[in-house]
C-alpha cells in the first residue's frame, strides 16, 4: 500500500478562533491543524481554552466573528455560521466528558438515538433489526451486555463506552470527518482505558482522524501522533508526540517546570494503628483485613468492581456491613450513619462529587460549612460573621481559587470544586480521611495541590485511605498500597512501590480468584 | 469556562447571585470600561429588584389613575387589601419550608380547610374554649403534616403525588365531618373580632402574617435546620454524606408546614366569622405560585421570605387595583398565573447572561 495518500493534508483546521466571555478572552486567535488519520491530542490546564475550543467545534458555543474553519479540502467557513447540525453533517462526532446517555433506556435505544431507528412496514420501529445491529456492535466493542439491558444497569465505565460506540457507530466505513473525544477515559480505570486506547489506535490506522482531549498525560503520549498545548487561551505549541516526556508536557501546560507532579516526601509513619479492620464483609467484600497506620497514606488498588468505593463507604456508615469488626484508636467503631462516623472524626470524600458532594445552587461558603452549621448556632443566633471568617480562611488555607466565598459553587472549575469538598473535611482535622478518586476530572496543577493538601493533613496527624485508579498516581502518592481483589486484600506493598507491580498484582489476583471461585 | 452550569436536581434551575456588590463592581471596573460596568451593575439590580420596582410602579399607578385613585389610597382599602392576603400569605410562607427541601406539598389548602372546619365545630358543637380551639386548629394541621411527612419518607414516593392523595382524602373527611352543614353561631366573638380589628392601624391578622414571615425567615436562613433543608433541596445524596438526617428533616418540614397551614385555617375562620363547608380548591396552587414568584426577587432562583412578601404584595396591589377599576372577578387567578409566567421568563433570560459572566469569574 502506498504510504502517501493523495488526499487533503488537513482533516480539520481552525484559524483565528477567538471567544470572549463578557470581557474575558477565553480563546485568543487559535490556529489548529489536524491531519487526516492522526490522533491529535489537545492539552491544557484549567482555563486554557481547550474545552471552549471543543464546544465551539461542536456548535454548542458561538465563537467570536472572524474565525474560520476548514474541513478537508473544502473552503474556509466562517465560524459565525457554524452550528451543531453543520458539525454533524461535516462528519464531526463528539463524545463529551459527561456523555449524554439515557440511563432509563436500553442500550439498543441509546444507540438508536444516535443514529436512526430501523423502520419496518407502517413506520413502526423494527426492534428485531435494532437489537441485532446493537448486539453486533456490542460484540465488536466487547461490551458484555445484552441490547435490552437498561443503561443504568451498566457500570459507569461501560456507559461511557456505549456513548463512544454511539458516536462511532456510523463512522466505521467512512474515513472522513473527525472523532472528538473529551476526556473519554476520565471515568475508566486503567485496564478499560487501555482497551479504549487500543481501539482508537486501530481506528486511526484505518484512516479515522481523532481529536483527543485528556488530562492523562501518559495516555496521551501512548496514543497521540501530535500534541497541541493551550495555556490561557493561547496555543503554546504543537509538537510531534514522539520524543516527548510527561515532564515536557507538564512544563508546557503549566508554564513552569515542576519538581514532581506529586509530592513524594515520605511521611514519618509511626506503627501505631489508627484503624484496624478485621474480616469486613458486605456487598462485594468477603473478609477484608487491613491496618491503617497513624499519619500514613494507605492506597487501595483494585480493578473496577473490586469494592474499593464500597469499602470506604462502609467505613463511613454509608454502606451496609454484614459482619466484621473495625477499631478506631483502639475503640470499637461501627458507624451506622455518616453522622456517627463524623462524630468519630472520620471524613469521606466521595468519588462522584457532582452527584454526592457538591451542593449546587449554594455558595462556596455554604458548601464549605455543609454539615457543620450547628457549631455556628449559639443562643438561638447564627454566627454568620464567624462562618464567613472561617470560610475565607479555608479558602486561603486550602488553595481554593475564587473571587468571593459567596460565589455559586457551579462557577468553580472541577479542580477548585474538589478542593472545596476536601476543605470541607480537612478543616475539621479528621482522624481518618477516606478519599475516593480525589483527582478525577482535575487538571495537573490542581492535582498537585490536592496531593499537597493530603500530605499536609498527614503531617498534622490525619491518616488517609486513598483510592485512585491510576497505578502510577497511586504509587507516587501512597506510603503503602493494599491490593483489593476478589473481595479480599491480597497484598500490601511497602515503599518503593512500583506501578507496574501493582497492575500485575491487581490483575494476577483477579485471575487467580477467578480460577478458585466456587 | 470548562464547565457548563449544571442544573439543580429539583426546583429552580437558576443560578444564585453573589451578595457582595462591592467586589462585583470593583472587578467589573477593573476589567472593562465604566459604562459597561455600570450597565452590568444596573443589570444585576434590575434582576434582583424588578418585582419591587413593579410593585412600587403598580402602587403608584392605582394611586394616581383616575378610575381607582379615590378608592385605592384610603386607609381602609389598604387594610382590606393586605388583610385579604393574610391567609394565603401564611400558607405560602409555610409551604416554603417543604419547598426549600425540594418537596411540593399540594395538600396545604385542604389542611387549612380542615383546621377551619374542625376549629369551628369544636367551638360550636363541643363548647371548646377560645385558646384550646386555636391550639387544636394548629395542632390538627401539624398532625396531618406529620402524616404527610411519614408517608413521604417511608414510602419514598414523590411528595407531589402523595400530597395530592392526602388532599383528596382530607376533603372526603371534611365532607363526612361537617355533614355539609354550616356553622354560624357558637364561635367565640374574639375570633371574628380578631379578623376585623386593627392594632396600631394595622389589621390584627396582618400582624400575624408579619410574625409568621419573621419566624420562617429565621428558620430558613438563620438556623442549622434551615440550612440543612437547603442542602437537602440542593443535593440529597450529598446532604446525607455530610451527616444530615435527611428523612427526619423532611418529615419535620412537613409537620412545620402543616402547623402553619393549621394556623391559616384558624385565620380563615377569623376572616369569615362563620364556617361554610366549602374549601376553595386552588389555595395550594396559589400558594405555590406565590412562592415561585417570590423566588424571582433578591436571591433570584432561590426561594426566600422577603421575595415572597414582595410577591404577595405585588399580587394584592394589582388584583385589588384592577378590581377597583371595574375588571371582572376572574382577574384574580389570571393575574397570578400571568405574573408567575412573566417573572420566571424574565429571570431565566437574565440568568443566562449571569451564568456566562459567572463562568469567567473563576480564575484559571
Amino acid at each position: 500500500m502506498p504510504a502517501v495518500v493523495a488526499g487533503p493534508r488537513t482533516a480539520l483546521a481552525v484559524r483565528g478562533l477567538s471567544k470572549t466571555y463578557a470581557g474575558h478572552l477565553a480563546l485568543d486567535s487559535l490556529f489548529l491543524q489536524i491531519r487526516p488519520g492522526e490522533i491529535h491530542a489537545l492539552l491544557g490546564g484549567n482555563g486554557s481554552g481547550k474545552s471552549t475550543t471543543i464546544k465551539i467545534l461542536a456548535g454548542v458555543v458561538p465563537a467570536d466573528p472572524g474565525g474560520e474553519l476548514v474541513l478537508g479540502d473544502g473552503d474556509a467557513i466562517g465560524v459565525h455560521d457554524w452550528t451543531a447540525a453543520k458539525a454533524h453533517a461535516a462528519g464531526l462526532r463528539f463524545v463529551h466528558q459527561q456523555p449524554a446517555v439515557f440511563p432509563e433506556l436500553s442500550i439498543a435505544e441509546n444507540l438508536a438515538l444516535g443514529a436512526a431507528f430501523p423502520r419496518a412496514a407502517g413506520g413502526r420501529v423494527d426492534w428485531r433489526a435494532l437489537n441485532a445491529r446493537t448486539a453486533e456492535l456490542l460484540e465488536r466493542y466487547e461490551i458484555r451486555a445484552s441490547p435490552k439491558t437498561p443503561l443504568a444497569a451498566l457500570r459507569a465505565a461501560d456507559r461511557c463506552r456505549v456513548a463512544i460506540v454511539r458516536a462511532l457507530q456510523d463512522r466505521d466505513d467512512a474515513d472522513s470527518g473527525v472523532l472528538v473525544l473529551d476526556e473519554p477515559t476520565a471515568a475508566l480505570p486503567d485496564a478499560e482505558a487501555q482497551h479504549l486506547l487500543a481501539a482508537l489506535r486501530g481506528y486511526a490506522a484505518a484512516g479515522q482522524t481523532i481529536l483527543y482531549v485528556s488530562h492523562r498525560l501518559d495516555e496521551v503520549l501512548s496514543v497521540a501522533d501530535r500534541v497541541t498545548v493551550l495555556r490561557d487561551g493561547r496555543k503554546v505549541d504543537t509538537k510531534d508526540a514522539e520524543g516527548l516526556s510527561e515532564a515536557d508536557l507538564i512544563e508546557m501546560i503549566v508554564g513552569r517546570p515542576l519538581d514532581r507532579a506529586f509530592p513524594v516526601a515520605p511521611a514519618e509513619t509511626t506503627d501505631d494503628a489508627a484503624m484496624t479492620i478485621r474480616g469486613l464483609r458486605g456487598g462485594p467484600l468477603h473478609g477484608v483485613d487491613l491496618t491503617l497506620r497513624k499519619g500514613e497514606v494507605l492506597g487501595i488498588a483494585g480493578l473496577l468492581g473490586s469494592g474499593r468505593s464500597e469499602l470506604l463507604r462502609m467505613l463511613f456508615g454509608a454502606y451496609g456491613v454484614d459482619s466484621g469488626s473495625v477499631t478506631l484508636d483502639g475503640h470499637d467503631y461501627a458507624p451506622s450513619t455518616p453522622q456517627a462516623a463524623m462524630k468519630a472524626d472520620v471524613a469521606y470524600v466521595p468519588e462522584d462529587r457532582q452527584a454526592d458532594a457538591l451542593l449546587y445552587g449554594e455558595s462556596v461558603r455554604h458548601n464549605l460549612t455543609a454539615g457543620q452549621e450547628a457549631s455556628y448556632f449559639r443562643k438561638f443566633l447564627y454566627r454568620h460573621r464567624l462562618e464567613r471568617d472561617d470560610s475565607q480562611r479555608s479558602i486561603s488555607d486550602f488553595l481554593i481559587r475564587v473571587v468571593s466565598d459567596t460565589q455559586p459553587i457551579e462557577t468553580l472549575s472541577g479542580g477548585n470544586q474538589q478542593k472545596v469538598v476536601m476543605a470541607r473535611w480537612l478543616r475539621r482535622r479528621p482522624k481518618v480521611l477516606l478519599l475516593d478518586e480525589p483527582t478525577q476530572g482535575v487538571d495537573v496543577g490542581a492535582r498537585a495541590e490536592i496531593y499537597q493538601l493530603i500530605r499536609r493533613a498527614t503531617e498534622q496527624g490525619t491518616s488517609v485511605i486513598l483510592v485512585v485508579s491510576e497505578p502510577e498516581e497511586l504509587a507516587h502518592a501512597s506510603d503503602r498500597v493494599a491490593v483489593l481483589a476478589g473481595g479480599r486484600i491480597t497484598a500490601v506493598v511497602e515503599r518503593p512501590i512500583d506501578a507496574h507491580k501493582l497492575t500485575e498484582l491487581m490483575n494476577a489476583a483477579h485471575s487467580a480468584v477467578g480460577e478458585a471461585s466456587p | 469556562m470548562d464547565e457548563l452550569p449544571t442544573q439543580r436536581a429539583e426546583g429552580a434551575p437558576v443560578i444564585e447571585q453573589p451578595d457582595a456588590p462591592v467586589v462585583e463592581i470593583a472587578d467589573a471596573v477593573a476589567t472593562r470600561s465604566f459604562p459597561t460596568a455600570l450597565g452590568a451593575f444596573g443589570g444585576r439590580v434590575l434582576r434582583q429588584y424588578s418585582l419591587v420596582f413593579l410593585l412600587v410602579a403598580s402602587f403608584v399607578l392605582y394611586s394616581t389613575w383616575s378610575k381607582t385613585s379615590s378608592v385605592f389610597l384610603t386607609g381602609d382599602s389598604l387594610r382590606v387589601m393586605v388583610a385579604g392576603q393574610a391567609v394565603i400569605g401564611v400558607l405560602t410562607l409555610g409551604i416554603l419550608v417543604t419547598m426549600v427541601a425540594g418537596n411540593f406539598d399540594l395538600s396545604v389548602g385542604n389542611i387549612a380547610g380542615l383546621s377551619y372546619v374542625m376549629t369551628a365545630t369544636l367551638y360550636a358543637k363541643h363548647g371548646w374554649g377560645l385558646w384550646p380551639g386555636i391550639a387544636a386548629g394548629i395542632v390538627i394541621g401539624g398532625f396531618v403534616g406529620g402524616v404527610n411527612g411519614l408517608l413521604v419518607t417511608i414510602l419514598r414516593v414523590d411528595p407531589f403525588i402523595i400530597t395530592l392523595g392526602t388532599a383528596s382524602a382530607i376533603l372526603g373527611f371534611i365532607d363526612w365531618y361537617t355533614q355539609d352543614q354550616s356553622i354560624v353561631t357558637g364561635i367565640p366573638s374574639a375570633i371574628p373580632n380578631f379578623g376585623k380589628d386593627n392594632f396600631l392601624g394595622v389589621p390584627d391578622i396582618v400582624w400575624v402574617l408579619a410574625l409568621v414571615a419573621l419566624a420562617i425567615y429565621y428558620l430558613l436562613e438563620h438556623t442549622p435546620y434551615g440550612r440543612n433543608l437547603h442542602a437537602i433541596g440542593s443535593n440529597r445524596a450529598a446532604a446525607r454524606l455530610v451527616g444530615i438526617r435527611v428523612e427526619r428533616s423532611i418529615a419535620l418540614a412537613f409537620v412545620i408546614n402543616g402547623l402553619f397551614a393549621g394556623l391559616a385555617g384558624v385565620l380563615m375562620l377569623a376572616r369569615a366569622g362563620s364556617m361554610t363547608p366549602t374549601i376553595p380548591p386552588t389555595l395550594a396552587l396559589t400558594a405555590l405560585a406565590g412562592a415561585f414568584l417570590g423566588a424571582a426577587s433578591f436571591k433570584v432562583g432561590r426561594l426566600n421570605v422577603p421575595g415572597t412578601i414582595v410577591a404577595l404584595l405585588f399580587l394584592a396591589v394589582n388584583i385589588t387595583g384592577l378590581q377597583y377599576a371595574g375588571v371582572a372577578n376572574w382577574i384574580n387567578e389570571m393575574f397570578t398565573g400571568l405574573s408567575l409566567i412573566f417573572a420566571i421568563a424574565f429571570a431565566a433570560v437574565l440568568s443566562k447572561e449571569r451564568s456566562v459572566k459567572h463562568k469567567t469569574r473563576k480564575s484559571a
